[in-house]
Parts: structure tokens; C-alpha cells; sequence
């Protein structure tokens, strides 16, 4: 399990992760989504105790990265798939890892042949592909067997199949009743692979839920024109609406057309629209993401 | 600590890059040690008696080591340098979270095979050299009172120069910089010395990393240097500087 708690992070005059807090359970695929820039990797760093947050914690099975004494077997990671010497031979590079936390000899073979590698595992990393790169990466995340996985955008640069094959795998591992954190900035692709989401635009917390509640919020919304946009927001706030901000309506998600049309009503708000909205999930998540600076926070739950 | 010692030792055992350092510094004190040697050995026929009694045979046999120096700190920086230009530190410290713990361990390790590659490369470049110069008898025996001290202060000045590649390999983690910075303390810092007035010279040479390791292994002092020993101790206390801002960085800057 993967818990951060009010987790933020600012370069200068930048709020690059802003007050983040969610929880990752094991046992299934969680999506880190969010556009490119929002934060994913700077979070998945502090997750990893390779960058220090200003503020918050994240914690690996109730423990701090840095407190960990044989990191290796309780979290592993893929954050670049490039950083390998390139001189070392796949196999080495692995079995020096294993003698970081004490992992059995056997174990770098073993893991070679998880990912497909054992017949390249002499060869050396500085002539593999892409794709080989990233499966050597995953093969040294799986090397202390351990509970919790996190992979930062391991689709990047695959081919279909590569695509097809990381998707099974990490499915495989959620069901070995692992915790799979994997970050990626394609919501179709998480579509396919997660059940669990926590979905970030500039740093903040969007959603965190399953897939199919986030698909169910975010494909339909309602749009509300107004000159008493603020008068509004802070009433559907109260009943439990989400609200997406723009600069002369508001998206309204999480409460019915009707229930709108009455709130409106109680207050006394002219409208100049009142529009129920159907988009994709690719679309609704472009939405949310790049509108999130003008997100208010759900009252829903809190 | 155990730990990540293994891992540093699994990172320097695919021999092909370490032996390949032992040798270039083994081959490079034996070379510059051998044509030295040669030099003297031809200008024998001109040195006067006294020129005999203060000829410093260890110290010339020793000339190589000043080489052999190069590839031993160019060990260190790349030790530091190779990982964070691609990344790996970051998976270094995703195993061994412990910065300073990953710091000492490279230290440690590498320390240790600059120790080895130096004992060979002084005895080889003594050997060499001493045959060389024993064909106009001016060898000296190997039981010369000074030898142990002589080689000793070579394997020193190399195992600091090791170190102090490791600090400078942390203090800016590329190699462009770290070995730009080394190769400037080590040769250019001794030429640019030399062009200035001669009284300024003597009083600032022997400060100089160069001059240090030169006279650790002279047999004969020099009455403008330190002792062998305080220059080594000096040279330590720039090795240690340097660490500190080494380790500082290492702790302070993300990876």
C-alpha cells in the first residue's frame, strides 16, 4: 500500500504537487494519470525518497522510503528506463542490485526470464531498444519481489505489442495481490489497464476512485451559463457537486439536470444556459485536467 | 554498510573496466618510469661524483607513478561521474537510500583497488626503472633504507588522488568537469607555477598535488618541499575538503 498524505513540492515560484493526498490499495491496477507537466513524476520521486517534498509525506507500507532497510523487497520501481550504464551487460546490471539488498543470486535469471530477457541477459544495455530497456527496468523492479510496484510512464516509446504485453503483466501482478501504482499521461491506455484512478492536473488532486465512478462522472456534466456564476458554484458546492471553472460557465458533475435547474431556481439566478454534455473519456479527462487550475474542490465526501 | 559494499563490489567485478584501469596505470607508471630512467641512464657518462651521491635513483624509477596518477583519479571521477550522467544514481539510491552510506561504499571500494593498482604500478615502475639505471650502476638495492617509505608514499598519493576523483566526481557529476578540474590541479596548475618570478615559485610549489606526490617519493628531500608525510597530510586535507562539499551536494541535490 501506498499512502500520501497533503504531499507537496514547489520549485521557486512553481506549486509543482499542491497538497496531494490518496491511497494505494493492493490487489489492483492504480492509474497516476494527469497531462504531461502535472506533477506525476515529481510525486512518484517524493514517493521514492529521491526528492524531498516541502511538505507531507508518502509513506511505502506505512514506512518512509528512507526508513526502508532492504528497499528493494518491499517497492519497486521503474522512473527511467534509460538510467543504466550502458557498458554493463543486462545481467549485471541486475546482479549488482541483488547485492545491494542482499537478494538471492539466482534471483537476476529469474527475473530475466520473467520479462522475456534470459536470451539477451549477456548482451550489453547499451545496444538495447527501447523497449528492451524498459523491460530490464522492469525486470530490476521485480528483482526483491515485492509487494508494491511503481512504474513512471512505462508505455513511453513501446510499440502495440510492447503496449499489449506491459498491460498483461502489471494486470498479472495486481492479481498476485500486489499494489501496481503506474503513472501515465494516456487515458485511453489506462482505460485498459487500471481500475483504480488518481487523476492530478497541475499538481492537484482531481479524482481518486475507481474507473468506472470517474468514467461515470466525468462522460457527463451539465453546463451552466450565468451572470451569478459564483452564487451558483457555492450552492451546487453544497449539495455535493464537482465544478470545473471556466471563465463564463460552469461544468457541473455529480448532480442531475433537474436538481440544478431547482438550486437555480432557490437562489435566484438568471440563466443563460442550462446544457447536459456527453464527451469521451479522453475528452471529459482533457477537460478536467486542463481546467483543473479553476477547480474547486469537491465538498462530496468531505 | 555490508550491503552496500556488495553492491559497490558488484558494480567494479565485471573486470573488463577495472582491470582495464589497473593496467592502463600499471602500463603508464612502467612506460613514463622506464623513459626516465633511460634518460639518466644516458647521460650517465657526463655525472660528476657528486652528482652520483645525490642522484635520487628511487625517486627517478618512481617518475612514472605521476602517470599512473591520471588513470587512478580518472577511476574515482568516473565512479561518481558514470552514474549521474545516466540516471543510475537515482536507482542506486533507490536500493541503498542512504547517500552517505552509498558515498562511503564507493570510497571504500574503490580506495581499495587504487591501494592494489598503485602497489603494483610503484613496484612494477620501480623494478623497470631500477634495471634501467643498473646498467650504469646507478641502481639502488631493494633493501635501500628508504624504498618501503618511497613506495609507500607513492601508493599513498595514489589512493588520495582516488579519493579525491570520487569527490570531485560528486561535487559535479559530469566528467567533463570533474576531470577538467583534476587534470588542472594535477599538470596545467604546475606549468602555469612555472612562469612565475622564481622566489614565488619556490614558496608556491610546494603546495602543488604534484609536487606533494613527487617528493612522498623522493629519497633525498627537498629543503623547498614539505616532508614527504606533512605534503601527504596536506594533500588529505584537500581530499577532505573536497568530500565535504562532495557529500554535501550529494546529500542536498537531488539526483
Amino acid at each position: 500500500m501506498i499512502e500520501v498524505r497533503r504531499l507537496t513540492k514547489r520549485y521557486g515560484p512553481n506549486t509543482v504537487v499542491n497538497d496531494l493526498t490518496f491511497r494505494v490499495d493492493p490487489g489492483s491496477v492504480t492509474g497516476f494519470l494527469g497531462p504531461n507537466g502535472s506533477g506525476k513524476t515529481t510525486t512518484a520521486r517524493m514517493i521514492l525518497g529521491l526528492t524531498d517534498a516541502d511538505n507531507g509525506h508518502a509513506t511505502i507500507n506505512g514506512r518512509r522510503y528512507r526508513e526502508l532497510r532492504r528497499p528493494l523487497k518491499e517497492i519497486g520501481a521503474l522512473i527511467n528506463p534509460g538510467a543504466v550504464v550502458p557498458s554493463r551487460t543486462a545481467i549485471e546490471h541486475l546482479r549488482w542490485l541483488a547485492a545491494a539488498n542482499g537478494i538471492d543470486r539466482k534471483r537476476p535469471g529469474e527475473v530475466l526470464g520473467m520479462v522475456g530477457l534470459e536470451s539477451v541477459g549477456g548482451r550489453r544495455v547499451g545496444g538495447f531498444s527501447l523497449g528492451m530497456k524498459q523491460r530490464l527496468g522492469i525486470a530490476a523492479a521485480l528483482i526483491g519481489d515485492p509487494p508494491v510496484l511503481l512504474f513512471d510512464e512505462p508505455i513511453n516509446g513501446l510499440d502495440p505489442e510492447g503496449i499489449r504485453w506491459i498491460r498483461i503483466f502489471m494486470q498479472g501482478l495486481a492479481a498476485q495481490g500486489r499494489t501496481v501504482f503506474v503513472s501515465s499521461h494516456l487515458m485511453s491506455e489506462m482505460a485498459l489497464t487500471a481500475t483504480q484512478l488518481v487523476v492530478i492536473g497541475q499538481g492537484r488532486l482531481i479524482a481518486a476512485e475507481s474507473i468506472d465512478q470517474f468514467t461515470e462522472r466525468a462522460k457527463s456534466s451539465v453546463r451552466v451559463r450565468s451572470p451569478q456564476l459564483d452564487e451558483l458554484a457555492r450552492a451546487f458546492a453544497t449539495e455535493g457537486a464537482s465544478l470545473w471553472r471556466s471563465d463564463d460557465s460552469l461544468e457541473v458533475v455529480g448532480i442531475s439536470i433537474e436538481q440544478i435547474g431547482a438550486i437555480a431556481s432557490k437562489v435566484g439566478a438568471v440563466l443563460y444556459e442550462l446544457s447536459p454534455q456527453r464527451a469521451s473519456l479522453e475528452e471529459a479527462f482533457m477537460r478536467l485536467t486542463a481546467e483543473a487550475c479553476d477547480y474547486i474542490p469537491m465538498a462530496r465526501g468531505a | 554498510m555490508g550491503n552496500a559494499l556488495a553492491m559497490e563490489w558488484a558494480k567494479l567485478r565485471p573486470l573488463h573496466k577495472t582491470s582495464r584501469t589497473v593496467l592502463l596505470s600499471i602500463v603508464l607508471a612502467v612506460t613514463v618510469s622506464a623513459l626516465v630512467a633511460l634518460a639518466m641512464a644516458s647521460s650517465a657518462a657526463r655525472m660528476t661524483v657528486t652528482d652520483r651521491q645525490t642522484f635520487d635513483s628511487i625517486g627517478i624509477s618512481l617518475q612514472g607513478v605521476n602517470a599512473a596518477v591520471l588513470a587512478i583519479a580518472a577511476f574515482g571521477v568516473l565512479c561518481m561521474t558514470r552514474e549521474y550522467s545516466t540516471g543510475m544514481i537515482a536507482v542506486t539510491f533507490l536500493a541503498q537510500p542512504g547517500r552517505l552510506r552509498v558515498l562511503a561504499a564507493k570510497l571504500l571500494t574503490h580506495a581499495t583497488v587504487a591501494a592494489i593498482a598503485g602497489a603494483c604500478a610503484c613496484a612494477a615502475a620501480f623494478a623497470v626503472g631500477q634495471a634501467l639505471l643498473d646498467t650504469k650502476g646507478l641502481a639502488v638495492s631493494w633493501s635501500a633504507s628508504r624504498l618501503p617509505w618511497a613506495l609507500l608514499g607513492g601508493v599513498a598519493y595514489l589512493v588520495l588522488l582516488c579519493i579525491w576523483g570520487v569527490a570531485l566526481g560528486a561535487l559535479f557529476r559530469t566528467s567533463a568537469a570533474a576531470i577538467t578540474w583534476m587534470a588542472s590541479l594535477l599538470v596545467v596548475a604546475p606549468v602555469i607555477v612555472q612562469i612565475l618570478p622564481a622566489d614565488i615559485v619556490l614558496r608556491v610549489e610546494r603546495w602543488l598535488p604534484a609536487q606533494i606526490g613527487t617528493t612522498a617519493m623522493s629519497a633525498h628531500p627537498n629543503p623547498h618541499m614539505f616532508a614527504p608525510w606533512t605534503g601527504l597530510a596536506l594533500l588529505a586535507g584537500y581530499v577532505a575538503l573536497t568530500l565535504i562539499g562532495g557529500a554535501w551536494r550529494m546529500v542536498r541535490t537531488d539526483p
